[in-house]
């Protein structure tokens, strides 16, 4: 995370200027060659797919056609899910990593348990309970809140400990030298630690926000008819699962990938600093 | 840790809790009684609407709301079942329809997954099930019953690849049936109507093994798809009739094994719902007498099975 000798030494020396260009060529030659086998390989494998399954004979693609604008009536919600739980995971996450790095030790073993628990029990078992066994208590959560709390709540406890690492990857010795600069406590926390743990959990965040697509299915369970939820029952009740459940995967595929080349330009952005020459 | 950074970690681990315990706090399970509650309603009611109705309880919360809101699992033709557009049509949902009708409100729907709804403790998402739920005691003791709206048979049917064709033929064999139904209850030994409605019906083939799905219709949708873990499907008749007219690979075997009555049910946890089914009562006398029941079954089954089997 701390840069010293990133810059390659030797480069910008005239001497060896046409040596670098030469090579330079010929490692562009083979990242295109590359590039283009890739291309190649992902045809070749996805198109033979599409291929085997539609010889199957299973696929009515006029069945697909017909329900296709319902189904994808239900991505607004598998989205919406997915932003505003990652929102409120970002919250618990951030409230649970200086629960975890405090030296108090109550707040230590509240935030420890809520990792503990959230992350040693099944993300469906948390739904449920959230949903079905906490209206006993007398606290009813219409099902959009609960599915959105079990989520956040869920991913808030995984996060928790990425922001942690985040927070701790900082050097010590930077502290000690804010320390000895003047800095109060909350100046080196906000000036050197926060700046620096933010571009190490950016990317985390925007892995973790690709899980939560695929996980948001889950809250198909409560009722929510988000994405799965519209497949799952139309599936069922045409006895069409094949071409439904293939449809879905699909989607969730092509909506993982967008957020996918985001998240990647995201990554080169908060590593530009770290990026060698 | 030098005391103001502590101090974040404080407040941060507060905001937490206050955030966990917050949420609820916000919703109490069921409005609070409020005093001004049955006061005539000047609007245009149909005859068929009670004219007065507990304060606090199912019926009054539903007139105050004007709407009923009520649960379906739309997986389920020709009871339930979605449509491209996102609405729905079936027996079930006509018969909802006609109550809220009766009542003068509109039908909300909510579609949680059946056992959520079978489990009891609702907290007033929804207002009622009129889901072909069938009365067994053990239901009883978390939902409140309607009388019933209409009887179906429970159908086996093997898949075409198991050959089997009767019901001895299924015993020691595996049967798939959906969660939280009476037909995995049968299959266990445990349905029981209770003594005022046939108590135990007869028992299950001999060393039958229940698998469970989440809906009926899953299993005849494993035998489509080529899986055959199972050789037996324990439905209702109706569904086994819509799943052979589908075109999947199973035969109905022997006769129907017993028959339920199926009742619109109420949360035992929720307002109380003594007027509401006590109004719903005559109501589905009403239905029953004036054929408007048998209509809909009819148009939705092919054949009218809202006739009680004990009586007839």
């Amino acid at each position: 995370m701390i840069q010293y000798g990133t810059q390659q030494p030797g480069v910008e020396s005239a001497g060896i200027g046409p040596v670098v260009d030469a090579l330079g060529r010929a490692r562009r030659r083979a990242s295109l060659r590359f590039t283009l086998l890739f291309v190649l390989t992902w045809i070749i494998l996805v198109g033979g797919l599409g291929l085997a399954i539609a010889s199957t004979g299973n696929v009515h693609l006029e069945f697909i056609a017909e329900y296709a604008p319902f189904f994808l009536g239900g991505v607004p919600m598998t989205i919406f899910v997915s932003v505003v739980s990652i929102f409120f995971a970002v919250i618990f996450a951030l409230i649970g990593a200086l629960g975890r790095i405090s030296i108090i030790a109550p707040i230590y073993a509240i935030a420890t348990l809520y990792v503990s628990i959230v992350r040693g029990t099944p993300l469906i078992v948390q739904i449920f309970f959230i949903y079905s066994a906490l209206p006993q208590f007398g606290i009813v959560l219409p099902a959009l809140v609960a599915g959105i709390f079990a989520l956040s709540f869920n991913y808030g406890a995984y996060m928790t400990e990425i922001f942690r690492a985040g927070i701790q990857a900082i050097p010590r010795s930077q502290l000690e030298a804010a320390s000895a600069l003047g800095m109060s406590d909350w100046q080196r926390m906000r000036r050197i630690v926060l700046p620096q743990a933010v571009r190490i959990v950016i990317p985390a965040i925007g892995n973790e926000f690709i899980a939560m697509i695929k996980d948001s299915a889950l809250v198909s369970f409560v009722g929510l008819q988000e994405l799965f939820w519209r497949t799952r029952t139309v599936g069922s009740a045409q006895f069409r699962s094949f071409e439904t459940l293939l449809f879905a995967a699909i989607v969730y595929w092509l909506l993982t990938i967008v957020f996918s080349l985001f998240q990647e330009r995201l990554e080169r952005r908060m590593a530009a600093s770290d990026r060698r020459v | 840790m030098n005391p103001p950074f502590r101090l974040v970690a404080m407040v941060a681990t507060t905001i937490m809790l206050a955030a966990c315990t917050g949420q609820g706090a916000g919703s109490s399970p069921t409005a609070p009684a409020v005093a001004t509650a049955t006061a005539g309603t000047p609007t245009v009611v149909p005859t068929a609407a009670p004219a007065t109705a507990i304060t606090g309880g199912l019926l009054d919360k539903i007139l105050k709301a004007k709407k009923l809101v009520v649960s379906t699992d739309p997986a389920y033709p020709p009871q339930s079942e979605i449509q491209k557009d996102g609405t729905y049509k079936g027996f079930d949902i006509d018969v909802a329809n006609e109550i809220a009708k009766r009542l003068g409100v509109t039908v909300q729907w909510e579609t949680p997954a059946w056992e959520a709804i079978t489990a009891g403790g609702w907290g007033g998402r929804w207002d009622i099930s009129v889901g072909s739920m069938t009365i067994t005691p053990d239901r009883l003791k978390v939902v409140t019953f309607s009388v019933p709206y209409y009887y179906t048979p429970a159908q086996m049917a093997a898949s075409t690849k198991s050959r089997i064709t009767t019901l001895d033929g299924l015993a020691g064999k595996t049967v798939c049936v959906g969660e939280s139904t009476t037909y995995y209850q049968w299959l266990t030994g445990t349905l029981d109507f209770g003594p005022s409605a046939g108590g135990k019906p007869p028992a299950a083939p001999a060393g039958v093994k229940a698998v469970t799905l989440p809906t009926d219709r899953d299993c005849a949708v494993q035998w489509q798809s080529g899986r055959h873990d199972f050789e037996g499907w324990l439905s209702s008749d109706t569904t086994v009739a819509q799943a052979i007219k589908d075109g999947l690979p199973l035969v109905k075997v022997g006769n129907p094994v017993y028959s339920e009555p199926l009742a619109v049910a109420t949360d035992k946890s929720g307002p109380d719902p003594s007027d509401f089914l006590t109004w719903l009562d005559t109501q589905i006398a009403a239905l029953h007498a004036d054929g408007t029941l048998s209509a809909l079954s009819v148009k939705w089954f092919g054949a009218d099975i809202t006739k009680d089997p004990s009586k007839t």
